[in-house]
């Protein structure tokens, strides 16, 4: 018996083949979209496999299969309820999903203590140029999203950004960077000079860098208890203390002059000429002062290192090309641009949207398990308005005006070590209820699917 | 019972004069102090300690709460005791250490340059918030073996007084630590030493024993007093600190998964000489192992005060106890004997890998991280996968005997493969039903803490991975490709897909947000499990080529 086409059709597509190729693949895929986070990290991981167009075949596919199935079905009986809802539950799950993906916003908000934002961090990347003319009004002239994770600049092939006058070219993109900010030689003339030292004795073995910005300014002085080490160009009076003072000698431009001042001596206990490598034995308790590298004229310079996977402190950078002059930049950061007439600026970073409001974060609490620095629990304390007070805390969220604020992080003073700001999730997800919708009938399905199919089968018997 | 037995013996060996009696100094377990973030007993954290640095929980046979105090009471003679324990061989080869050897001396790891340079490195690595491989996850713990000792001999660790306005005990090295309480445990390190001494030398009479076991339990009343008057209400119950070392000396989940092996043996003789008494004995055995089974984990929820599933070896125990809840259900029901078998088979499995991987599955219970923290749905949602996993092992190991009688003559035992593939069947409905509710729980939680209902986390991607490749079983049954050999064999294929979800997220893939259950190590094991399983499910299908015969297939299954 030959069947006509269409019904051969539905025939393949509701098919039990079909469907676990489709479960198949899907698997594979989400195996595969694992081990890409695994290797970089969740966002890349969306990017590359679980938005991409053969997940989005997949998923389709598995729709198709599903009503298809449904429908074959067709006139449905008694025994069809389990299967019915577990396949509807699904559809309708998926259904829920493209909506969240189109008109849902997953984003973040920082508030510093006694600050207050309107504004929430999205995933998504912006390139904006703002000009001004008088150097008092900025406009924004350009705006545009960019994905150079999966559209790689070269170049070859710039990507092409408008500017006031000519226009910006990106040519190069590292994904993840890591900013490093080092002193390096210089030739320009108002360069600063830097001097990297060591102290050593018996108990006490440090390194670090003294710097002057700028050549002609104030003196640079480091407190290091035991000592304190100056470096200066123009004139400088001894403290009093222990003091080890530096200033650039004129006959040889590659070394120090120095003095060492003896507080218990009350008087210049050393003088002399010191460039890298050398040592002063300053006499106070064995203390060596030892000159590691002199950079005579030292400027800082910001230098993006290519990592091969990302962590939490590396970020993209691009490098941008303007009349031939090439500038790196890293990502949610700026660069100024100047022409005959006028400025610009281009930034390069996550897109910024306005809620429509302004929160305020009043007073951010952690508790800590006892005698530890392990945090417990966080929670804040954020001023809404025409609302009040509201205390936001790990599974207590803030429902307003369709966004839901979830507590989700902090951040520390890298010094002292508190927290100095509150990180808010921000959430809009119109998809939710037909997730809930979705999950509730597969759930039901599957349980009436495998515990009353006996019962069925039975009342069909008898 | 077992006390009963010890004094007997006691009694025996003192009879012939060979030995004498022991100071009893257990009551020093009892000492409540603060560390990791929670109180413990003294108990606990001596076991923690030695288990990290020594990798036992005794050493030379002594118990763990006298091993530590000596070391903070002669510190210079235990650091030239090879006693921190390294593993690794890579870290040995960086170090410069004996390849042969796998424990070194404290002091030979101070004065080691290498190791401070490990240590260097290690701090590189964390600065630049990397992820850690296995050779620095071992260098992260020799650095915590160092450090733990060092705490421990500085007497940093024992921060044994409460203060009335602050949170944090007291430790002998802090500045307002009672002048009182210091006193108190001078005279605890002096009768201990005695009564340790004592124990040591033959030329001890009974009376003198006697006295040194009341001076020393008086000395540790005295200590715990002092110790509570500066802050009695933030001081532990007795009845808390007693439940703890009550579990510590019990180890209830050892004595489960002997009754569940005595069990399994009664069942395989019932299985063989079809013998009812066997059988109800087995069927006794295995509810009395189940009960201390139960009751340990009731006495970890009561000292942990939350429900125990936040780390990898709390799962472990907790699918082992729902392996066995569904194997007396399924067996209660079917009445097959090999389920049953089956169950005990997988719970003794996991637990005793729970005990013998300490340094995998990390027995000790700490904090919790914020996020989870008295959350309802992510219980829910845990409880549910992992349990869900229960359902799936127990379907794994009918499989492997499924499969092994199938090796054996498949048309001989033609009805037991046919019966093992319908409990397979019915696991596998368990399973599916509590993963799909277990993942949607999870996109609940998920929802509900962080605002998104699905974000291809890896736990929670993986789980979806391990409920498509059994929804893919399922609908093949249903197509009628996969016959009861078909079932057997599936069943262990696709096991591997949990143990991904279960273990290899956590342990070989290293990331997402569930980074709260990570650990390191045993990877080449896992994979060697998983891999001669594949091998066996192979030289089955080969075997069973070789031998034509399918007609075991003909019984067909329940028909759908």
């Amino acid at each position: 018996m030959k069947k006509d086409l269409p019904t051969r059709i539905l025939k393949f597509l509701a098919s039990l083949k079909l469907a676990v190729i489709i479960i198949l693949a899907i698997g594979v895929l989400s195996a595969w979209g694992t081990i890409v986070e695994a290797q970089y990290n969740s966002r890349i991981a969306t990017k590359v496999v679980y938005h991409s167009i053969y997940m989005v075949v997949t998923m389709a596919a598995l729709v198709i299969n599903l009503i298809a199935v449904i429908v074959d079905r067709y006139p449905w009986k008694r025994h069809h309820l389990g299967f019915i809802l577990a396949h509807i539950g699904i559809i309708i799950l998926i259904i829920g999903s493209v909506v969240t993906y189109q008109q849902g916003l997953d984003g973040s908000m920082r508030l510093a203590i006694g600050g207050g934002s309107r504004h929430v961090m999205l995933p998504q990347t912006d390139i904006v140029v703002w000009a001004t003319f008088d150097g008092d009004r900025w406009v924004k002239t350009y705006e545009d999203e960019v994905d150079f994770y999966m559209k790689r600049p070269t170049p070859e092939k710039p990507f092409v950004i408008k500017a006031p006058k000519g226009e910006v070219k990106v040519t190069g993109y590292i994904p993840f960077a890591f900013e490093e900010r080092k002193l390096a030689a210089s030739e320009e003339k108002d360069a600063g000079l830097a001097l990297r030292f060591q102290l050593q004795n018996a108990n006490i073995n440090m390194s670090q860098w003294i710097q002057m910005p700028k050549r002609k300014g104030p003196p640079s002085v480091l407190n290091l208890g035991p000592a304190r080490v100056v470096l200066h160009t123009g004139d400088y009076k001894p403290s009093g203390e222990n003091e080890i003072v530096l200033f650039p000698s004129k006959k040889d431009p590659k070394k120090l002059d120095y003095q060492v001042y003896t507080k218990r001596l009350e008087k210049v206990t050393a003088t002399g000429k010191i460039g890298s490598g050398d040592v002063i034995e300053t006499g106070w308790m064995g203390l060596k002062f030892r000159a590691l590298k002199y950079i005579p004229r030292a400027k800082e310079e910001v230098k993006f290192i290519p990592r091969d996977r990302p962590t939490e402190i590396t970020r993209a950078a691009i490098q941008l090309e303007y009349k031939g002059e090439k500038h790196w930049l890293g990502k949610d950061s700026l660069l100024k641009f100047f022409t005959d007439s006028s400025a610009f600026i281009v930034s390069y970073g996550g897109r910024r949207v306005d809620v429509g409001f302004e929160l305020k974060l009043e007073k951010f609490n952690v508790g800590r398990y006892q005698g530890t620095r392990r945090a417990a629990s966080y929670a804040s304390d954020v001023m809404v308005p025409e609302v009040g007070k509201v205390n936001i805390s790990m599974n207590e969220p803030l429902k307003y005006k369709g966004y839901t604020f979830y507590q989700a992080s902090f951040s520390e003073d890298e010094e002292t070590g508190e927290p100095d700001a509150s990180i808010l999730s921000v959430n809009k997800d119109p998809g939710r209820w037909l997730k809930y919708l979705g999950s509730a009938l597969i759930v039901l399905g599957c349980i009436v699917m495998f515990y009353f199919k006996r019962a069925f089968r039975k009342k069909r018997k008898s | 019972m077992i006390r009963l037995f010890l004094s007997f013996v006691l009694l025996l060996v003192a009879a012939t004069g060979f030995a004498k009696g022991q100071v009893d100094t257990s009551a020093l377990k009892y000492m409540p102090m603060q560390e990791a973030g929670r109180l413990k007993p003294y108990d606990t954290f001596a076991r923690e300690s030695l288990q990290l640095i020594y990798g036992k929980s005794k050493y030379n046979g002594k118990p763990a709460h006298e091993i530590i105090m000596t070391w903070f009471i002669l510190p210079e003679a235990w650091a030239k005791k090879p006693i921190v324990q390294i593993k690794r061989s890579q870290l040995k080869e960086t170090l410069k250490l004996p390849k042969e050897k796998s424990f070194f001396t404290p002091n030979e790891l101070f004065m080691n340059d290498r190791v401070s340079l490990a240590f260097q490195e290690l701090a590189g690595r964390q600065k630049m918030k990397e992820k850690l491989d296995p050779y620095f996850q071992s260098v992260q713990r020799l650095q915590n073996q160092l450090g733990t000792f060092r705490t421990i001999t500085a007497g940093d660790a024992f921060r044994i007084v409460p203060q009335k306005d602050d949170d944090a005990w007291l430790a002998f090295t802090d500045s307002g630590f009672p002048h009182a309480v210091a006193a108190g445990f001078q005279v605890v390190a002096r009768t201990f030493i005695g009564a340790i001494g004592a124990n040591l030398r033959d030329s001890v009479s009974d009376v003198d024993l006697k006295t040194q076991q009341e001076e020393f339990n008086q000395a540790v009343a005295q200590l715990m007093q002092l110790s509570k008057s500066q802050a009695p209400d933030k001081y532990p119950t007795v009845s808390d600190i007693n439940t703890e070392v009550h579990y510590n000396t019990l180890d209830p989940f050892k004595w489960s998964w002997i009754l569940y092996l005595l069990g399994v043996l009664l069942l395989s003789i019932a299985w063989y000489s079809e013998s009812k008494a066997f059988y109800s004995a087995a069927w006794i055995t295995f509810v009395l192992g189940f009960i201390m089974h139960t009751y340990g984990f009731y006495l970890r929820v009561v000292i942990a005060g939350r429900p125990p599933v936040s780390n990898m070896y709390e799962t472990v125990i907790w699918v082992s106890w729902g392996g066995m809840l569904f194997s007396m259900i399924i067996e209660a029901v079917y009445k097959q004997r090999f389920i049953l078998l089956c169950g005990g088979i997988g719970s003794i499995f996991c637990l005793v890998l729970a005990s013998l991987a300490p340094t995998i599955l990390d027995a000790s219970i700490n904090p919790l991280e914020p996020v989870l923290v008295s959350n309802f749905w992510l219980l829910v949602h845990v409880l549910t996968i992992t349990i869900s996993y229960s359902a799936f092992l127990l379907a794994f190991v009918l499989g492997d005997i499924g499969l092994a009688f199938a090796i054996k003559d498949e048309n001989k035992h033609k009805m037991k493969i046919v019966n093992i593939s319908n409990a397979i069947y019915r696991s596998i409905q368990i399973g599916v039903v509590l993963l799909t509710a277990g993942t949607i729980l999870g996109g609940i939680w998920a929802d509900y803490s962080w605002g998104r209902f699905w974000g291809w986390d890896p736990k929670e991607t993986w789980a979806l991975i391990a409920l498509l490749g059994y929804l893919a079983i399922l609908h093949g049954r249903l197509a009628g490709w996969l016959r009861p050999f078909g079932m057997c064999a599936a069943a262990i294929v696709s096991f591997s897909l949990v143990i991904m979800a279960w273990y290899g997220v956590n342990f070989v893939l290293g990331a997402g947000l569930h980074s709260y259950g990570f650990g390191g190590g045993g990877v080449q094991y896992v994979s060697g499990f998983v891999i001669a399983h594949m091998i066996y499910v192979v030289f089955a299908i080969v075997a069973r080529q070789k031998g034509g015969g399918s007609s075991g297939d003909v019984a067909a299954n329940e028909a759908t």
